[in-house]
Formats: C-alpha cells, sequence, structure tokens
C-alpha cells in the first residue's frame, strides 16, 4: 500500500479542461475541433491507464495540492476505485466522442462548439469526482460537474429543454445542498472528512443521531444524482438533450458520479461496519429496491425509447446502491461491478436509440416495428445489451447480478435476491417486445401494446386489444371509453394511437346504433356539415368486396370504424373495407388488425401485407363517397416525427449502408465491451481493481 | 514607514481637490489626477500590509496626540487586507470609467473623497473618527448615485440620503451613550472601560443597539435595505460597481470591528440576546433578500437585492461569535466584495450593447458578447456557490462556524442560501446562452437603435476592451481566492485569534 507521489492524476484531471481550450479556438474549423476533442480523449485514457499496473498491485497516486479550507488539504488520490470510474469515464469518453460526431453532424445540430466543449469540461470534473481524496474535493468537483452538464442538458434551447435545464439544476444542486450539510457534519463532529480505506474511525463512536442525519443528508445529496426515488424525476425530462449526452449521462458522468459518491460515503467515509452498526445500510438498499421496482414498472408504459431508457437506468443503477448498503463483500463487489457492467450496456442502448433517431427520426417504440430490417446491426447491439440488462449470461449484466443474488442471501436478506430476480424479469418485460418487433414483426402484423396505453388495474368495462369494447353497440361504454382513452392520454407520453382512439371513440360516440355509425365517423367529426344521415342505403353505398360472414359484418362495423385514422381515406363506408382499414393501420400500432381478423371468420383471406395491397383500390371507389375530405389533420397532427408514416415496411440494409462508421463503430465496442465484461470478467481490468476495493473495505480476501 | 497609514486617507483627500481646481485648465485632469491616485493608494496599502504581515497590527497616532485622547489609527491583518482591497477596486473602476463612466472632472473628486472615507472607516481605531469617515462615505456616495443627472437618480441620492443620514445619526447617537457610559471614545480603551460600567446596563445595551441599528442600515440589511435597489438601479455602471464593492463593505468591517474589539465576546455572553436578534435579522435578511431579487426584471435591481442577501450572510457570520464562522465572514467580505464588482462591470458592459439593463435584455448575449458573458456566469456561479471560487469557501466556514456554535437556524440559511442564489442567477444565465431573440424585429431595431446618435445612451456595437478585462480579471481572481482561500485564512486568522 505504497503511496506514489505523482502528477498523474492532476493531468488526468486537467487534460480535458485543457482540451476545451483547443476545442474552443478551433471552433472555426470543425474537423480540428473535433481532432482536438479526439486527441483529448485518447490522451485521457493514456494516462489513467498507466496508472493502472502499480494501481493493480494495491499502490496509491497522490498528487497534494496544498490546503483548500483549513483542515482540508487539496489533494488528488488515484486509489482502486478512484481509477475504477476514471477509467471508465474516460474510455467511453473516447468513444461517445466518435459517436457525437457521427450523431451532430448526422443532424447538421448547431452550438457544436459548445456542445464539445462542456462534454470535456464534465469528464475533467467526473475524472476529478474519482480522484477526490475527501468529501470536500469531492464536492468541488460534484458541482462543477453539473455546472458543466448544464449547457449539454439545455443545447436543444427550445421550451422543453430550458425546463427541463431548470429541473436539473434545481435538483442537483439541491442534492448538492444535501451534500454539503451532511459534510459539515462530518467535519464539525470528526474533524476530518478525508476518505479512509475502512472508514472514519470516529464516526462510529460519535452520537448515532448526528452519524445517522449525515448519512441520510449524503446518501440523499448523492442520491439525487444516483436518480434514487423520489429524486429520479429529472432524469427521465433530461431526455430531451442529444443522445451522446444521455449516453453521457446515464453511462460515464452524472448518474455514476452520484453512485460513486455513495460508494465513498459506504466504503471510505463510514465504512461497511459502521454502516451495519448504526443500522443505516439496510434503509438505504431498501430505498433502492423500492427505486428497482418502482422504475421497471414505470419503464413498462413508456412508449419514447429514450426515456423507457431512462427509467431503465434508475431501475439499474439501484442495482449499485443495493450492493452497496448490505453488509456483505460479494454484494459490494456486485454492485460495484455493476458500474462499468451497466455503462456499458446502456451507452449501447443509448447509442442504438441516437442512430435510429439519427437514421430514421424515430423515437416512439410504437413506431419500430421492422426496423431490423433497417437496422440490422443496431438492433442486434440492442438485443444483445437487453439479454445482459435482464441479467442473463454471457453478458456484463449477468456476472454483476450473480453477485449481487449470492451476497443479498450472504447477508441474510433473500427478500433482495427476489427483487432482484423480478427486476431482471421486469426488464426482459420491457425489452423484448423491442425486439421482438423490430425483427419478428412488420408493422401491419404489431397493434397496441396494453401495457403501455391503456390504464394500469385494467378499466370496468369489457375492451378488446384493439382498443374498443364497443361490440356490444353498449353507449354508455362508448363515452367512458373515450373518457378512458382521454385519461390514457394523460400520461407521460402522449401517444397518437391513443389520441387517435379517443378521437375515434368521441365520433362514434354520435352514433346511436352500430348502422348509424359509419358515416359519421366518415367524417371525421360529429359536427362536420358533411356528416350523412344514418340511412342505411347511404351508410353502405358499395358492395362488399370481401367475403364476410352476415353476423359478423354487424358487429364488426363497428369496430372497424375506429380504424380509420389514417390520413388515407377512412372510409370504412363498406364493411369489405375492414380489412384494408385494419391493413391501413400500419405504424398506429393501435387497432384492429388482430381484433377485426379475429372477429372475422377465417373468410378474411388476405394477409396483412396483401390487404395493403387492395387499399388503393378501394380507396378509389371509396373516394367517390361521402366524405370526400381525405385528410383528418386532427388525426394526422399528432404524428410529427415518423417521416415513415405511410411507408409501413423498412428498407432493408446492409451493415455497411445503414448507418455511418461514426456511430456504428462506437455501438460495436460498446457491445463488444459488455460482452467482454459478460464472458471473461477477469481478464477486464475492472474487475480486479474492485476485488481490490473490497478486500480492503471489508477485510475479506476475495 | 507607518506613515503610510494615515496618508491612505490625506492623500486621496488631497488629490480630490485637484481634478475641480485644474480642470478648467485640463480637462481630463479628473481622469488622471484619479489614475495617479489610485496607484499611489496602491502603493501605501502594500506597505501597511508590508509591515502588518511582518511585525503584526501596529497603531498611528494621529496629530502625535496619544490615546486614548488622540485619535489612534489601527492597522492588523483585517485592516491590511481591506485597504488593498479598497485599492485594488479604485485602480479597477478608474479605468473602467475613462470609456464608460461619468466623464465630468467632478465625479472623479467625489470619487476620491469616497475611496478616502473608506479607506478611513477601516483604518480608524477610534469610535467618533469612524462616525466622521462613515459621513464622508455617504456624503461622496450621495454625489455619486446622482452623477448620471437623471431624475431618477435625483430621486433615488435623496432617498439614500434621507434614510443614510438617520442611520449615521443613529449611530452617532450609539457613540454618544457610549460616551457617557464610558467617558472615552478610543475603541481599545472602550474594551476596558465597559465591564467596568457593566456590560447589561441598559446604556451599555442601547448603545450597542443603536449602533448596530445605524450600520445595519448603511449595510442595507432588511428590513433597512430600501434605499440600495434605488441607489444601484439608476446610478452609473461605474459608480453602482464601486459602492456596491466597497461602502457596504466598509458598514459591515464597522459592524465587526464594534463587535468584537469594542464589545468583544464577553459582552456576548452577557447579553446573548444581542448578538442572537441581530443573528436572526441577518438570516432573515439572507431569506428575503434572495426572494425579493428572484422577482426582479431590472439587472442591477435583481444584483443588489442579492447584496442584501449576501451581507445578510456574513454579518450572520459576525454574528454567531465563532472563530470559524468570523474567518468566513471575512473571507466573504472580500470575495463578495471582488465579484459583485465584476457582475456589475459585467452589467455595464451588457447593457451597453444591449440597450437596457431588463433581464430580457440580455437575451443571446451570449452570442454577441461571450467574454463578458462568460464571466458574468463565472462570476454568478462563484456568488451562488459552486466551489473551488471563493464564495464557497467563506459560505463553508460560516456554516461549518455556527454549526459548532450551535446556531443551526444560522447554518440551514446558510446551506440554503446557495439554491436561493441559484434561484435568481440562472434566470440571467438561462437568457444569455440558452434563448434567441426570438423576432426578427427585436434584432433590427437593435440595429436601427445602434444608428440613432442620441447622444445620451447611445448603444454601442461591441463592448470596450477594458470592460472585458475587468471582468475576466475579477473572474480569474474569484477562482484563484477561492484556491487560495486557506492562505487568506492564515492571513486573517492572527488578527482575529485575539478575539477569542
Amino acid at each position: 500500500m505504497a503511496e506514489i507521489i505523482s502528477l498523474r492524476p492532476l493531468i488526468a484531471v486537467i487534460l480535458p479542461a485543457i482540451g476545451i481550450a483547443g476545442i474552443v479556438l478551433s471552433r472555426r474549423y470543425q474537423n480540428i475541433r473535433e481532432g482536438a476533442t479526439i486527441i483529448t480523449a485518447v490522451s485521457t485514457v493514456a494516462i489513467i491507464a498507466s496508472l493502472l499496473p502499480a494501481v493493480l498491485a494495491g499502490n496509491v497516486y497522490i498528487t497534494n495540492l496544498g490546503s483548500f479550507v483549513p483542515g482540508v488539504a487539496f489533494t488528488l488520490r488515484a486509489d482502486a476505485l478512484g481509477t475504477l470510474f476514471a477509467l471508465l469515464a474516460s474510455f467511453l469518453w473516447v468513444i461517445t466522442s466518435f459517436y457525437s460526431i457521427g450523431y451532430m453532424r448526422g443532424l447538421g445540430e448547431h452550438a457544436q462548439t459548445r456542445y464539445f466543449a462542456s462534454f470535456a469540461g464534465s469528464v475533467s470534473a467526473a475524472i476529478g469526482v474519482a480522484f477526490a481524496s475527501n468529501l470536500i474535493i469531492l464536492y468541488i468537483f460534484y458541482e462543477l460537474l453539473t455546472v458543466a452538464t448544464y449547457p449539454l442538458v439545455t443545447h436543444d434551447e427550445s421550451d422543453a429543454a430550458r425546463a427541463a435545464g431548470r429541473k436539473y439544476l434545481a435538483y442537483t444542486f439541491g442534492g448538492g445542498v444535501a451534500v454539503l450539510a451532511g459534510i459539515v457534519l462530518v467535519f464539525w463532529s470528526t474533524g476530518t472528512v478525508a476518505f479512509t480505506s475502512g472508514g472514519i474511525a470516529s464516526l462510529a463512536s460519535i452520537d448515532p443521531l448526528i452519524a445517522r442525519g449525515a448519512f441520510a443528508l449524503l446518501a440523499g445529496g448523492f442520491g439525487v444524482k444516483a436518480a434514487l426515488i423520489p429524486v429520479h424525476s429529472w432524469l427521465p425530462d433530461a431526455m430531451v438533450a442529444p443522445t451522446p449526452v444521455s449516453g453521457l449521462l446515464h453511462a460515464v458522468a452524472v448518474v455514476k458520479s452520484g453512485v460513486f459518491g455513495i460508494s465513498r460515503l459506504v466504503l471510505d467515509v463510514y465504512g461497511p461496519e459502521t454502516v451495519a452498526q448504526l443500522g443505516v445500510g439496510v434503509p438505504l438498499a431498501v430505498v433502492a429496491a423500492i427505486t428497482i421496482v418502482i422504475a421497471s414498472v414505470i419503464a413498462l408504459r413508456q412508449d419514447n425509447l429514450k426515456r423507457r431508457l431512462a427509467y431503465s437506468t434508475i431501475s439499474q443503477l439501484s442495482y449499485i446502491v443495493l450492493g452497496l448498503g448490505l453488509f456483505s463483500p460479494e454484494a459490494l463487489i456486485g454492485g460495484l461491478l455493476h458500474i462499468p457492467a451497466h455503462a456499458f450496456m446502456k451507452l449501447t442502448l443509448f447509442f442504438c436509440a441516437g442512430a435510429i433517431h439519427v437514421e430514421t427520426h424515430t423515437d416512439n417504440i410504437s413506431k419500430m416495428a421492422g426496423i431490423g430490417r433497417r437496422m440490422p446491426l443496431t438492433m442486434s447491439a440492442f438485443a444483445i445489451a437487453s439479454v445482459g440488462m435482464a441479467g442473463l449470461p454471457l453478458v456484463a449484466g449477468f456476472v454483476s447480478k450473480w453477485y449481487l443474488l449470492i451476497g443479498s442471501v450472504d447477508a441474510g436478506y433473500p427478500i433482495f435476491a427476489i427483487v432482484l430476480l423480478g427486476s431482471g424479469i421486469l426488464n426482459i418485460a420491457y425489452f423484448w417486445p423491442i425486439v421482438y418487433q423490430a425483427f419478428f414483426q412488420t408493422a401491419a402484423e404489431t397493434d397496441a401494446k396494453p401495457v403501455v396505453e391503456f390504464s394500469l388495474g385494467g378499466q370496468w368495462h369489457p375492451i378488446r386489444t384493439d382498443g374498443h369494447g364497443r361490440e356490444y353497440g353498449d353507449e354508455h361504454t362508448e363515452e367512458t371509453d373515450a373518457d378512458a382513452d382521454a385519461d390514457a392520454d394523460a400520461d407521460d407520453d402522449a401517444d397518437i394511437t391513443a389520441a387517435s382512439d379517443a378521437v375515434n371513440n368521441k365520433q362514434s360516440d354520435d352514433t346511436d346504433s352500430e348502422s348509424s355509425q359509419r358515416e359519421t365517423a366518415l367524417s371525421g367529426d360529429p359536427s362536420d356539415p358533411n356528416a350523412e344521415t344514418t340511412y342505411a342505403v347511404d351508410m353502405y353505398p358499395s358492395d362488399h368486396t370481401t367475403a364476410d360472414t352476415e353476423g359478423s359484418a354487424q358487429k364488426t362495423t363497428a369496430d372497424t370504424i375506429d380504424d380509420t385514422d389514417e390520413s388515407i381515406d377512412p372510409d370504412s363506408a363498406s364493411s369489405d373495407n375492414e380489412t384494408l382499414n385494419t391493413g391501413m393501420n400500419r405504424g398506429q400500432d393501435s387497432t384492429g388488425v388482430d381484433a377485426s381478423s379475429s372477429t372475422d371468420s377465417s373468410s378474411k383471406s388476405p394477409t396483412p401485407d396483401a390487404s395493403l395491397l387492395n387499399t388503393p383500390e378501394t380507396e378509389v371507389d371509396d373516394n367517390t363517397d361521402t366524405s370526400a375530405n381525405i385528410d383528418h389533420p386532427d388525426i394526422d397532427a399528432p404524428d410529427d416525427d415518423d417521416a415513415y408514416m405511410s411507408d409501413p415496411v423498412w428498407d432493408r440494409r446492409t451493415i455497411y449502408t445503414e448507418s455511418t462508421w461514426f456511430m456504428l463503430g462506437p455501438i460495436v465496442i460498446a457491445v463488444t465491451g459488455a460482452v467482454a465484461l459478460g464472458i471473461i470478467p477477469q481478464q477486464v481490468v475492472f474487475l480486479s481493481l474492485i476485488e481490490q476495493v473490497v478486500t480492503a473495505a471489508t477485510g475479506v480476501i476475495i | 514607514m507607518t506613515d503610510a497609514l494615515p496618508l491612505l486617507v490625506v492623500i486621496p483627500l488631497f488629490a480630490a481637490l485637484f481634478p475641480v481646481a485644474l480642470g478648467y485648465l485640463w480637462s481630463d485632469a479628473g481622469w488622471a489626477t484619479a489614475a495617479v491616485t489610485a496607484l499611489l493608494h496602491l502603493g501605501l496599502a502594500s506597505v501597511v500590509a508590508q509591515q502588518v504581515i511582518n511585525s503584526g497590527q501596529f497603531s498611528y497616532a494621529v496629530g502625535g496626540f496619544q490615546p486614548p485622547i488622540g485619535i489612534e489609527l489601527v492597522a492588523d491583518s483585517v485592516t491590511a487586507v481591506l485597504v488593498v482591497l479598497i485599492s485594488v477596486i479604485t485602480i479597477l473602476i478608474v479605468a473602467y470609467a475613462r470609456r464608460a463612466g461619468p466623464h465630468q472632472n467632478a465625479f472623479y473628486s467625489e470619487l476620491l473623497l469616497l475611496t478616502a472615507g473608506v479607506s478611513g472607516v477601516v483604518i480608524t481605531g477610534d469610535l467618533f473618527n469612524l462616525y466622521v469617515f462613515l459621513e464622508i462615505t455617504g456624503l461622496a456616495t450621495y454625489a455619486l448615485v446622482a452623477a448620471n443627472r437623471s431624475p431618477a437618480a435625483a430621486l433615488a441620492s435623496v432617498k439614500y440620503l434621507l434614510v443614510g443620514t438617520i442611520g449615521a445619526s443613529l449611530y452617532l447617537l450609539g457613540v454618544g451613550y457610549l460616551y457617557v457610559a464610558t467617558g472615552t471614545l478610543n475603541m481599545a480603551d472602550l474594551a476596558g472601560q465597559l465591564p467596568a460600567v457593566g456590560y447589561d446596563t441598559p446604556l451599555v445595551v442601547t448603545g450597542f443597539v443603536l449602533l448596530m441599528t445605524g450600520l445595519a442600515i448603511k449595510t442595507a440589511l432588511f428590513p433597512l435595505h430600501t434605499w440600495q435597489p434605488n441607489a444601484y438601479a439608476e446610478s452609473p455602471h461605474s459608480v453602482t460597481a464601486y459602492i456596491a464593492a466597497l461602502v457596504s463593505t466598509a458598514a459591515a468591517y464597522a459592524i465587526f470591528r464594534i463587535t468584537y474589539t469594542v464589545f468583544t465576546t464577553s459582552f456576548a455572553s452577557v447579553v446573548p440576546l444581542a448578538l442572537d436578534a441581530l443573528a436572526w435579522a441577518a438570516a432573515i435578511s439572507v431569506i428575503v433578500g434572495s426572494v425579493l431579487a428572484v422577482v426582479q426584471s431590472d439587472l442591477k435591481r435583481m444584483l443588489a437585492y442579492s447584496s442584501v442577501a449576501q451581507f445578510g450572510l456574513i454579518i450572520a457570520g459576525i454574528a454567531v461569535m465563532n472563530e470559524i464562522a468570523l474567518t468566513g465572514s471575512l473571507v466573504h467580505l472580500v470575495g463578495h466584495a471582488v465579484m459583485k464588482a465584476g457582475l456589475f462591470v459585467a452589467v455595464g458592459g451588457l447593457a451597453s450593447i444591449a440597450g437596457g439593463q431588463t433581464i430580457d435584455d440580455m437575451i443571446g448575449l451570449g452570442r454577441r458578447a461571450p467574454i463578458v458573458s462568460l464571466g458574468f456566469a463565472t462570476l454568478a456561479f462563484a456568488l451562488v456557490g459552486v466551489p473551488p471560487a471563493i464564495g464557497f469557501a467563506g459560505k463553508w466556514q460560516i456554516v461549518l462556524g455556527a454549526v459548532s456554535a450551535g446556531h443551526w437556524a444560522v447554518g440551514v440559511v446558510a446551506v440554503i442560501s446557495t439554491m436561493l442564489t441559484l434561484a435568481y442567477f440562472l434566470r440571467i444565465v438561462e437568457r444569455l446562452y440558452f434563448r434567441s431573440p426570438s423576432s426578427v424585429d427585436e434584432q433590427t431595431s437593435d440595429m436601427s437603435m445602434n444608428m440613432t446618435t442620441d447622444g445620451g445612451d447611445a448603444m454601442a456595437t461591441s463592448i470596450s476592451q477594458t470592460t472585458r478585462v475587468i471582468v475576466t480579471l475579477s473572474a480569474i481572481s474569484a477562482i484563484a481566492l477561492g484556491l487560495a482561500a486557506s492562505d487568506l485564512i492564515s492571513i486573517l486568522e492572527p488578527a482575529l485569534e485575539v478575539y477569542f
């Protein structure tokens, strides 16, 4: 355990800050500016990697810079835990930089200099957090990290971005206030805030009330950045930032610094024994477990891919906190190992989401059916990373989860093992549909996902999976349908399909009998002066062209009307169009494709794809119908971000043509890292560093 | 060279005559005199500081008359730091005023008078002498606030005059009470005589309250602050920067000096209510000042309310009677002066290209004035308390000291003040960088305004180099002082230890 006096920790912190100067000075020359970022990133990794051999042998690098305030030394210290975080941050910065280049140029983004400069500043602050030798220095870089990442969150300069930035600052500065209060308490009661292996000894002997209060303040303050419930809500809102920033926030810098703060708190300020003795570890683990479950459940309901990933991050971060709260060496290893494991996996997922956004301008899962054709490599990486998130073997998440499970049982709280296993199932529940529909479904085959679009806990009246309970022709339930669907709209993410369902149901509200419904639905607006009367001759102006059973025709007329939510003529003037209506619903994800085929007898012979082909012809027929106005802006309006609305089938691309290598390369590297951590964890340096840390902290030789 | 001490006052006082006298011959006499005097002042301050660092506290008997009859000037390390601060700020503002400030020679005379007054407050060791210098400061400030000759400025100046004179009179009354009680006006002598009279006699306690109230008016603590927002908002930019940095600072220093040198910590233990009341008033000032700052739309008024809050923090640190907190207060006093001066100069620069000083005028200036905006943002976050800038060091000490002394309320308020300060600074930073002027009309109207020369507040196309330099220097000093905070504290410590 030798202490090596060296400037290298200081250089590692300063280099990215110097990079800021390089980036700003070369702002007029894009390629030089990007080159500055890359050079800075690579040299930072190199410096930190050069620390590894000695750190793995148990030594510590120290840079002493005098005293900051009386009693607090301004020292940078590279020990095993710090080097772990710093190495992770700097390595992921390199690949995120390449990805940023592809992303920013792909979207033609503004203010790129500010973006790259703030990125460098954030990484500098993150490495400062990693190499801090006491709570005050950690606090310094913690606050600087907040200031440096704020311009990244507000990058878009839209109202939503500004609001997200304000919320972000309010939460993180509030957390900083709590941390400062905790630091004051610790310093006042013990006279020191330096990180001591095994914990500051005197904390075990002071008044337990003060000790617990200080722990709560510190854990709560760090927990804001670590996104513990209930201070997590800045994170989903921060998704308004560009995707590399979300990757940085979620995988590299901000959230991991929060978790790192908690790990320093548990390991080097209080020490595991004191934490257990004061009895504050288990409440922390309980908060973490609650976060894991609740965040996963909320993630199930998100349609926006980045928001889903945000809630997944909130959930996964609490794996780490859970491991830290349990007094068991294996749990500690599992928790700490999840830092790099989750980083690689989540970065992969975010990179995939960003690549999808750049290439196809798709943000919502409901539009991503069949996207595996268009982006095979991206979605394959997504699939692999999802497997890891669920904790299945061969990918990084399994190794850390394994340790966590053993650790929870070892610590005497098997309930946490059950929580972890349940979380794995929930992970599968919210990642599997994305992967499945990307590869094994096309737009026409997908339909509404009940968990995403309808209220949890169900509804009072019967409802079919196409969203309508009107098969019994009950107008009373139609109104409640509209209300229920309108309520569903009140969710965080307005789902277009829900909105259109509400519109459809409102249309059908006007009808008294099932026969009268269609014409009013045709006009799309009850107050439309062109709305027809309820005479059957007007309702069914053309002959059936597809074979239908009589009975189901009456029933299904009611249903098919609700399928009229496309820009294409929403004529369900004839029940013969039901199949093509259902076909027209591509990507709307909502209604009726399978529903109507379920009520239909097997006479519905054309495949959904074929029914799509039918669309143009019957469309011509029905154009002569009452509703000449084809477009229904109120239905189409919400649908901004999917440029492929009317083209339900994605182009087939190969890995060479799906996207640029600026984005695909980092995706490949990140997913390879995740797999490497899963298959050969001992060879990848992180586990060795963690074993060092835990051995020093608990005294148990791993 | 102990003569340097009175020369700190005499030279600016004497030099104040020259701009008016020579102004008939040479129109630039004002600025030249002020520049030379400021440099001389810095030289003298360095001499004093050198002496204090080498041989500790020293004193000087004015006119050779020995205290307690004669007036005594005392220099300890706190004084040394503050006179250096005064010199530096004077140099910066004189440089800034060359381009920006009022150009009349009378302005420079008044500025030099103010320098003399503020230096006098900081070096004197006699209560009545302190009153004299407070009044000199006040009179010069009243004149300076009205320097840009607008009706609003005249009104603000009159209001300040009325309130300030009441404050000075209350202070004088307090001095009178103490004189009646002890028969001496010398601070060190009073400290020895007051215990004999009795700390808890009504005379002494009332004297304390009167002194503190008068000085609180001068420091602009809530609810005695009402003169400050108008005075800051209506005065010229150079004047605002100077008085924000130094006038309230001098008054806060006076509170410190009287509380610790004259009344000492023994008074606090005999009459704890007095200091507790001061601490509570200061804590309330922190909260109210910040809340009022958030609702302002004029940038200078907002910074004025920010001063109310910051000085509340400083006085709270003084009032908790703890050495660590006291050190923090004095560190924050110095740091705040530097940061506020920089902020006001930045506001002057930004307002000159925006054509106005409201918050909404700042929209999009991050692009048009990158250096000054960055300086503003840095100083803003420094004042919020983001380490390692100086704003954090003082706050940390104050919180630690308050908690050690058992004043949990002050500790909590000091910690929360971070969030409150953020609330009003974030609005500006957001508008500087993350909003763009919404309509083309706004931009074209800005450009057309530029073309009209109405001779008064014509909009500049770019900020002057001096402004940029001053703001950058100020921002860098805020960070450098923060990193060197422990050195600053070790300089201040010898003077403060004697009180505990």
